[in-house]
């Protein structure tokens, strides 16, 4: 697949920068277009990987902002948003859009900036292009508090009415530990970029080295195509050098319980992705779709082993719409597994995070109703014996 | 951030020359010199040494009723000369250079004459010039001083309070050693309410700084700010063995491998000691509407999850759903250091207090 890709807030751009790092690390030729956009104008000098002149500050001159950040606060990042979608709009004018294939935002629904300004970025996108735009968005964990828990669920709500798909990721099960605060997400961001450019960049090379059974755009789409949120499970093996020379010597049908063997290590691995740590963790029945990329070197690749795990996630997955292909990559070190779960619709982190913002409004309104009374009384006597001297 | 800084009274021009001096004294900017300081009593301005002497403002100079030691504690006085005086006191504004700023703080002690009578006025006056947050930077005075200062006190409170837009409170009732005389630790008390202020207000603005990975923006501040009321301060700090050169690095790893499993847990422990520590204006610390949690130190001794972790018990702590927190990465320092801002706290003793002496002072006189 082709991309245009926005990374909204500093948890967006993060994610995107290592989604720019992985594809150069490994590559793939993924995004073809990036953008960074913030309101606070140090956190756009932090990536390593999206070019400056693709960096854009919104909000220098509102009032609440000021190039400052937004405090957390959703309305204001979404004010900003508006108030600067012409210079947003702008900032696509290079993009050619008819060389990608959709669009993809990545934002923390935690913060002010992407929570706030992502749905309105989302919803001009879906004005100006036919491409469908899909989010990737960073449900904060339990232990970032009840605000961050608040901006999220009305934020989901809102990037999930207006993506073509939502695909979540659950700071909560990714948790790491013994990380300092520079560390910072990173190493969860990494998993992120994995995970989502191993599964979108399958089918890019269209023309170059096309398997047999090699996977397509189309397909990936046809699969995002439900709409909801959506869960990506990954697993991988080291590629060893060795047995895959003697694999191919083999390729002569000479040993015929080798083609088994193999069939048997990718339907393995493709158990594995799905039973291991999902982007976010799901009732994998609940799911509407469900695809399946093999990325690797392609003399590792067997079509039985593929062709038997797509079987086995049919029932996983309790949906017969289970896709699978192949992304061929030659140099690969590793052969991996990507499985995206569309449409998943039992996430008990998302019920939680709506308890916990459901307590956090209640709280915050309950504060606001007695704030003015609450401060008149701490600075004034009962009998108003005590007058202000202005 | 920037701030605009100006001192009204003796206590407050004392405290805005003291903040600058520890400003100076470090490498962070907090008014890079914006500063004002207004009195009625010019041998004030004799005992300044970093504020400049063009802002220096004499207030009332011309007025009989105030006489040459300025308004000597007379509130109504000082308040009714700055009010006639009031576009004079204005245009000593365009000294600030305010489009450049991202919110004033105006230094006062509440008991003195000027501090209270002049402090409101400058504040109102402040708020309608400009768009900026306001704030009141408030010294409360002991019990052990006169009846009229603990009225001036009481009654200044609620028009700092009114006009401002959030009061930050030091009390030197708290604070001060009874065994000496308060003249004697005004520089002490100054210099300790100046270090916690810097360390909140102008975290993450020491030149040549590194970007910290939750960096507090000045948006940050202000929402945590924005609820008005009163407000305090905690602080906590602690040494650490921070090598810089390779072989102090290799030599700390070979007698403290074990060291690092501690880090988290001494975060979260620092964030407590600071959130448990002697708040300048003591406080029940679960009235705070909103929090905010400033770590600074080495950052490879910042833990991550010591940091997520102490942010969510200071969230129980004070029964708010608003604490955000930042650092501020130094990576030659020898410390740690927490500051915590507890934001619109309503229940405040030392308060109660205030307003029952001042209420027994003026039933007194009558």
């Amino acid at each position: 697949m082709k991309l245009a890709t926005i990374g909204i807030g500093n948890a967006g751009t993060k994610i995107l920068d290592r989604m720019l790092e992985f594809e150069y690390n490994t590559d793939r030729n993924l995004c073809r277009h990036a953008l960074a956009i913030n309101t606070a104008r140090t956190d756009l000098a932090k990536p390593d990987f999206v070019p400056e002149d693709r960096r854009v500050l919104i909000g220098d001159t509102h009032q609440k902002a000021k190039g400052h950040g937004v405090g957390g606060d959703v309305e204001i990042g979404a004010d900003v948003a508006k108030t600067d979608i012409e210079e947003i709009r702008r900032a696509f004018d290079d993009v050619e859009i008819h060389d990608v294939d959709a669009i993809l935002v990545s934002a923390g629904l935690g913060g002010g900036t992407g929570s706030g300004a992502g749905p309105v970025v989302i919803d001009e996108l879906q004005k100006m292009y036919d491409e469908p735009v899909y989010g990737l968005g960073v449900l904060p964990g339990k232990y970032e508090g009840g605000r961050p828990a608040l901006n999220a669920a009305r934020s989901l709500q809102s990037f999930v009415t207006n993506v073509d798909n939502f695909i979540a990721f659950d700071n909560d099960a990714w948790r790491m530990r013994d990380q300092t605060i520079e560390e910072g997400y990173e190493d969860m961001n990494r998993e992120l970029a994995t995970r989502i450019v191993t599964l979108l960049a399958a089918g890019e090379q269209d023309n170059t080295e096309v398997a047999e059974n090699a996977m397509d755009s189309s397909d990936i789409m046809r699969t995002l195509d439900t709409g909801g949120v959506s869960s990506i499970g990954y697993a991988s093996s080291k590629v060893d050098e060795e047995a895959g020379l003697i694999g191919k010597f083999r390729g002569d049908g000479q040993d015929f319980d080798d083609g088994a063997t193999d069939a048997a290590k990718i339907k393995g691995l493709v158990r594995r992705a799905v039973n291991s740590r999902l982007t976010i963790p799901c009732e994998v029945s609940s799911a509407d779709r469900a695809l399946i990329v093999l990325s690797g070197p392609p003399e590792t690749f067997a079509r039985k082993g593929l062709e038997s795990a797509r079987q086995w996630l049919e029932q996983e997955a309790d949906t017969v719409e289970v896709l699978a292909g192949d992304d061929p990559r030659d140099n690969a070190a590793e052969l991996s597994a990507v499985v995206l779960l569309s449409n998943v619709t039992e996430t008990p982190r998302i019920k939680e995070l709506q308890s916990q913002a459901v307590d956090a409004q209640e709280k915050i309104k309950a504060q606001d109703a007695v704030r003015e009374q609450e401060i008149e009384d701490l600075i004034t006597d009962e009998d108003n014996e005590l007058d202000p001297v202005i | 951030m920037k701030f605009a800084l100006v001192g009204v009274g003796g206590a407050g021009c004392r405290l805005v020359d003291r903040i600058m001096q520890v400003e100076q004294n470090s490498d962070r900017s907090f008014s890079g010199g914006n500063v004002l300081a207004y009195d009625t009593d010019k041998s004030i301005f004799e005992t300044l040494d970093a504020v400049p002497l063009d802002r220096h403002v004499l207030v009332g100079d011309t007025h009989e009723a105030l006489g040459s030691t300025g308004a000597d504690g007379d509130i109504d006085q000082a308040a009714a000369v700055a009010q006639e005086d009031r576009d004079e006191l204005h245009r000593e504004f365009d000294k600030l250079d305010l489009h450049e700023m991202d919110a004033v703080f105006v230094a006062a002690g509440f008991g003195g004459g000027t501090g209270g009578g002049v402090g409101p006025v400058i504040v109102e006056a402040l708020t309608a010039v400009s768009e900026l947050p306001i704030y009141v930077l408030g010294v409360l005075p002991t019990t052990a001083e006169d009846a009229t200062i603990t009225v001036n006190a009481a009654r200044s409170l609620q028009s700092f309070v009114t006009h401002g837009d959030n009061t930050l409170l030091f009390d030197n009732e708290s604070w001060y050693d009874e065994e000496r005389s308060l003249a004697e630790q005004y520089e002490e008390l100054n210099e300790l309410l100046a270090h916690r202020l810097l360390a909140v207000f102008a975290a993450g603005e020491r030149q040549s700084a590194d970007i910290a990975e939750n960096r507090l923006d000045t948006s940050d501040v202000m929402r945590i700010m924005e609820t008005g009321g009163v407000s305090t301060l905690g602080y906590a700090e602690i040494a650490v063995h921070n090598p810089t050169t390779l072989f102090q690095r290799l030599r700390a790893l070979f007698y403290n491998g074990e060291e690092e499993t501690t880090d988290a847990i001494r975060i979260t422990q620092l964030v407590k000691a600071a959130a448990n520590s002697e708040l300048t204006l003591p406080c029940d610390r679960t009235s705070t509407e909103r929090a905010l949690v400033v770590l600074s130190g080495p950052p490879h001794l910042c833990s991550r999850k010591g940091f997520e972790k102490a942010r969510q018990w200071l969230e129980q702590e004070t029964e708010t759903v608003v604490v955000l927190a930042g650092d501020e990465p130094r990576p030659t320092a020898d410390d740690l250091r927490v500051a915590v801002l507890f934001s619109n706290v309503t229940t405040v003793p030392r308060i109660e207090e205030l307003k029952e002496s001042a209420l027994t002072a003026i039933r007194d006189q009558s």
